[in-house]
């Protein structure tokens, strides 16, 4: 084994560590949002550049505000507002849902941290 | 020097070709709109004609059984209320029986706090409009008189498909419960379409079966009163992971909130937790558990738990605390900067 080998060797282990957390638990950004509304029918939007999608539902229009890679309910026809105050959505594996005028976001990444999320 | 740069070059091969392996996600996702809610499902290692045409299949069940048991929209269910309401028998479809019985059976195993005939106090509350805004407080007279007729489980009569009550004010209403048995289905049609390793997530609940791979499921709880995650969970093999919370359903009256989860004991929402959070191998068990536990609060939560065979749980009361019994503790891992007290239990058995 030659100086290189073992030079080569440490650093594979040195970056083992690093690249297992990394990948596996890594809490990415997420690189796309996925938007169905109630027919069920799903758009993939990248979350660059900045701009407002206008998503139709059973109640009118949801406005999904594009912004810095984020992505959030800007505004929505339904009376509880619930999908508005969710905020935004920044990280892999986030959703939010405005269940009265059936219209969801969930952002995608390479490995999001969770499978699932209860609430 | 070229003996290094062709070691390196491998290095970098071998990196990069993991690096390509992640992007091939093994996990087919699939939602739909049922039950009033957002359903996710996820498959792991399953063929996309199969698992198309099984959460197809999963939609179509869900979208008749919501159909079957709304407690308010025309169908048998509500059919069957006006006729118990009416105190007259009523017959049942025999496929929505075994639905009545176990939450019959659920409410008894919890002194009645999660009472599956308190229809009519849910709609004094304003909770059956799906569109509920500016919510207005119920009369109290009309609360009174709901409590002083206190219907339960124990008022129903079942003669093989013909049930009847000898209570006026029994109506049901199984919003804390449906979900739960409909997830148990949907497990169930899973299985026998040769599906092991799946998430079936209804509105935040789930049930999970399996694993990821050569991994654990991993489950993110999300806080009740912030945006982001409070704690997570890694599961295999069957668990049910449920939440209630006052955050899911409510409205506000001079800056008061009124949520969903109402006490049956004494009319108005059960104000001293903020959520429940229930682990349990049966989804409907879970569900009617997670309701139950709310009710019973900070105080009284373990007695319940016990009595209905619960052995992970996690309840925020309305002061922030954490109480949890040691199962459950050793389970979750709580996110960093998460500091809050927590209140630990005896174990339940």
């Amino acid at each position: 084994m030659t100086r290189a080998d073992r030079i080569l060797i440490l650093l594979a282990v040195c970056a083992m560590p690093f690249l297992y957390v990394h990948l596996w638990f890594g809490d990415e950004p997420a690189r796309f949002a996925q938007i169905r509304n109630g027919s069920n029918s799903l758009v993939i939007e990248t979350l660059q550049p900045d701009r407002l999608l206008h998503v139709a539902g059973p109640l009118g229009e949801s406005i999904i505000e594009v912004r810095n890679g984020r992505i959030r309910f800007a505004s929505s026809p339904c009376t509880t507002q619930v999908c508005v105050r969710s905020g935004w959505l920044t990280k892999a594996g986030e959703f939010a849902a405005c269940l009265p005028n059936r219209v969801s976001l969930a952002l995608v990444g390479q490995n999001p941290r969770f499978d699932t999320i209860n609430f | 020097m070229i003996k290094l740069f062709t070691r390196l070059s491998c290095l970098l091969i071998i990196l990069g070709v993991s690096g390509c392996e992640q992007q091939k996600d093994p996990v087919y996702h699939d939602q739909f709109f049922a039950f009033g809610t957002l359903i996710d499902i996820s498959l792991y290692g399953v063929e996309q004609p199969l698992a198309e045409t099984v959460c197809r299949q999963i939609e179509e069940d869900f979208m008749d059984m919501h159909a079957s048991w709304h407690a308010w929209q025309p169908g048998p269910l509500s059919s069957l209320n006006s006729h118990l309401s009416a105190l007259e028998a009523g017959t049942i479809e025999p496929s929505i029986l075994p639905l009545l019985m176990e939450a019959h059976r659920l409410s008894r195993l919890s002194a009645g706090l999660f009472n599956p005939v308190m229809g009519n106090l849910i709609a004094l509350w304003g909770f059956h409009d799906n569109a509920l805004s500016i919510g207005t407080l119920p009369d109290n007279a009309a609360i009174n008189e709901w409590l002083a007729q206190a219907p339960s489980s124990n008022d129903i009569n079942i003669d093989g498909t013909l049930l009847s009550s000898r209570n006026p004010s029994v109506a049901y209403d199984l919003g804390g419960f449906t979900k739960g048995y409909a997830i148990d289905h949907a497990i169930e049609r899973l299985r026998a379409a040769g599906i092991y390793n799946a998430i079936v997530n209804a509105g935040g609940d789930l049930r999970a079966i399996g694993q990821h791979g050569d991994r654990p499921w991993r489950i993110g709880i999300r806080n009740p009163r912030e945006n982001g995650i409070l704690a997570s969970i890694e599961v295999t093999g069957d668990n049910s992971v449920f939440t209630s919370g006052d955050y899911e359903r409510f409205f506000e009256v001079d800056g008061k909130r009124y949520h969903h989860i109402i006490d049956p004991r004494t009319g108005f929402p059960a104000m001293s937790t903020t959520s429940v959070t229930v682990i349990h191998s049966n989804a409907a068990t879970a569900d009617a558990a997670a309701t139950a536990l709310f009710v019973a609060g900070p105080d009284q939560w373990w007695s319940t738990a016990h009595d209905m065979g619960i052995r992970y749980v996690m309840l925020i009361d309305t002061q922030g605390t954490i109480h949890m019994n040691p199962s459950m503790q050793s389970r979750i891992r709580f996110e960093p900067g998460i500091n809050a007290e927590i209140s630990l239990s005896a174990p339940l058995q």
